[in-house]
């Protein structure tokens, strides 16, 4: 039998050294990298194709959620980490598995066989993962800034550069002071985790960042458009015209 | 203010059961004294008990606006007497009035009516009194009621900043991860995870031990906050680089026990969790005429933004605990550059006394 590909994505050395260490009498399993951050784990990914992750959910720059959320061909995944409220959510969403630091030799094969069966089996492994995303477990307040993918890397976007975000059907396309990049989310994910205070869902399918709003004009009857500092006009339905108006204060 | 009677469907039928026992109280009374028909004292009783009930319920509105000024004074109570000499008036006239266009002459009421004068003069002073009574007792344990749920509310409240910094003291991120960097240790350097173990359990001891008032010496604190990032630096390894620059004479300044932790953690945080390359933490302090300056500065990964927003109540615990301590002299500043962050506290040197 092949042996299968494994990766290690964990910030600290000591939890990557315990990790392996679990890992030696398990002659299925074939450790071939690994990172002590994100991107590196990006670019591993991406050169190395493993069959399975392990990664490490708060890490410096990126986080674990942030790194699965760029990924084409994700891997199985096994979260781990050491302390998260939310952990019972990820299980109930169906994550491969969740492993909570420290844990032992039994609940670390668990997770393995778990992960073994679902490889031998070929399953599409996409939903559970998106699943979890679209709850991003680790965060309790709002979204500080925006990951996406550029070229074979990916590109961190603090929220004062994004104008506005638009709905692309099962997607969102933010749009930023560089471009524009297409992400895996939902708009009423954007809607409920971006700050109140500066971005607005002024419509269907746009949320805009108030600080880019130059002003309104009047587009149709009943209907406006707000025209941004770059010169973009993103349509503003009734609704969002009267919670604009409030939250602009005019 | 909701009207205590209407506002309660339990209350309105009471209340008119308690008048529907008044007039035939009335009515049995008049037909044995004056020996009337019964019909004619029923009806007498009920017009003027049902009247009272409405007035009686009325009243609330100007009593109300009487009670706002919750002051009991020779104004209010001569409100009080003018409004229930009014309801009086308006109770007997009226009654006289409905009773007059109902009945015809030849059944005697006018007699009956004289007879009665004084008697419903006395009795609807008596009544007037007792429904402000019945007011006040509803009113009264309405207010220690909602007294009695705000203190439940507040209980709760604290119990809950409690647990809240609990919590904090415990920082369960920190904790599960210095275990399994032991569990680490314990197969590469089992002495090393032993004295790990060790400075876990003194740290834990020392954070725990939290009447969080109780002064301790700078000395004390510094050998806390080595502890912490000792433990750090076996997760972190070379990313982090402690070193202190501390002028002797500070070390027995009195300081909040537990004071510099949070500064520590943001430290660790902000600097050596958010970043790939190395992050160094000084502390130093400096005594200067009278006042001791101390600081906590730590390097920061250049552009990073932090996946997680700080809240900011760590910095404003920290302030609020000397100000509390040390009264209005003790200050904090924040100096933030792209990569490095200060905390400086400024606060009197206060000593032990020696005896």
């Amino acid at each position: 039998m092949e042996k299968i590909k494994t990766i290690i994505i964990e910030d600290e050395a000591p939890a990557r050294e315990l990790l392996r260490h679990m890992l030696k009498d398990r002659d299925d399993i074939t450790i071939i990298s690994e990172c002590a951050d994100g991107f590196c784990g990006l670019k591993e990914i991406k050169e190395n194709k493993p069959d399975l992750i392990f990664l490490d959910i708060q890490m410096p720059k990126i986080s674990g959620f942030e790194l699965i959320e760029v990924l084409d061909e994700r891997p199985e995944v096994i979260f781990t980490t050491a302390f998260d409220q939310y952990a019972i959510k990820a299980f109930e969403l169906n994550a491969i598995d969740y492993l909570l630091k420290p844990f032992s030799k039994n609940r670390l094969d668990e997770a393995l066989n778990k992960a073994l069966d679902r490889i031998s089996r070929k399953e599409p492994k996409a939903n559970p993962i998106d699943a979890l995303i679209a709850h991003r477990p680790e965060e309790e307040g709002p979204v500080t800034r925006i990951v996406i993918r550029k070229g074979s890397g990916i590109k961190i976007i603090p929220l004062a550069n994004i104008s506005y975000i638009g709905a692309e059907d099962d997607y969102v396309m933010i749009y930023y002071n560089e471009g524009k990049a297409l992400k895996q989310q939902t708009m009423k994910y954007y809607e409920d985790n971006l700050p109140s205070s500066t971005f607005l869902r002024v419509h269907r399918s746009y949320i805009v960042n108030l600080e880019k709003i130059t002003r309104l004009e009047p587009y149709s009857k009943d209907n406006y458009v707000a025209v941004l500092i770059s010169g973009e006009k993103i349509p503003v339905s009734r609704t969002g015209y009267k919670t604009l108006r409030e939250k602009l204060n005019f | 203010m909701r009207h205590p009677i209407l506002s309660k469907r339990s209350r309105i039928t009471i209340w008119w059961l308690a008048w529907a026992v008044l007039a035939v109280g009335q009515s049995l009374l008049f037909y044995f004294i004056y020996d009337i028909p019964l019909v004619l004292a029923l009806a007498d009783g009920f017009i003027s008990m049902i009247l009272f009930g409405i007035l009686g319920l009325l009243v609330w509105f100007p009593l109300a606006s009487l009670k706002s000024r919750d002051k009991f004074d020779l104004v209010t109570t001569a409100n009080f007497i003018i409004i229930g000499g009014f309801i009086v008036y308006v109770w007997i006239t009226g009654t006289r009035f409905i009773a007059g266009a109902l009945f015809t002459e030849r059944v005697g009421y006018t007699g009956l009516w004289n007879n009665t004068i004084t008697y419903r003069i006395a009795a609807g002073v008596l009544l007037y009194g007792v429904i402000i009574l019945t007011y006040y007792l509803i009113l009264s344990a309405v207010r220690l009621a909602e007294k009695a749920s705000r203190q439940a509310q507040l209980e709760a409240m604290v119990k809950e900043s409690e647990l809240k910094l609990l919590r904090t003291q415990l920082n369960p991120h920190f904790l599960f991860n210095s275990l399994n960097s032991i569990s680490s240790l314990t197969v590469s350097d089992p002495p090393k995870a032993r004295e790990m173990i060790v400075k876990l359990s003194e740290f834990m001891r020392y954070s725990l031990s939290g009447k969080n008032e109780q002064p301790v010496s700078l000395k004390q604190e510094l050998e806390n906050a080595r502890l912490y990032l000792d433990i750090e630096k076996i997760r972190f390894r070379e990313k982090l680089v402690y070193s202190e620059e501390i002028m002797e004479s500070c070390m027995n300044a009195l300081l909040p026990s537990m004071l510099l932790q949070p500064l520590f953690e943001n430290a660790t945080k902000h600097g050596v969790y958010e970043s790939t390359g190395q992050i160094i933490i000084k502390t130093s302090a400096v005594y200067d005429s009278g006042n001791i300056v101390l600081s906590v500065f730590n390097t920061m990964d250049n552009g990073v933004i932090p996946a997680k927003k700080g809240t900011g109540t760590g910095l404003t615990n920290v302030a609020k605990r000397m100000e509390l301590f040390y009264g209005n002299e003790a200050y904090l500043k924040v100096r933030r550059t792209e990569e490095s962050f200060t905390v400086i506290l400024n606060f009197p040197f206060k000593q032990e006394d020696n005896n």
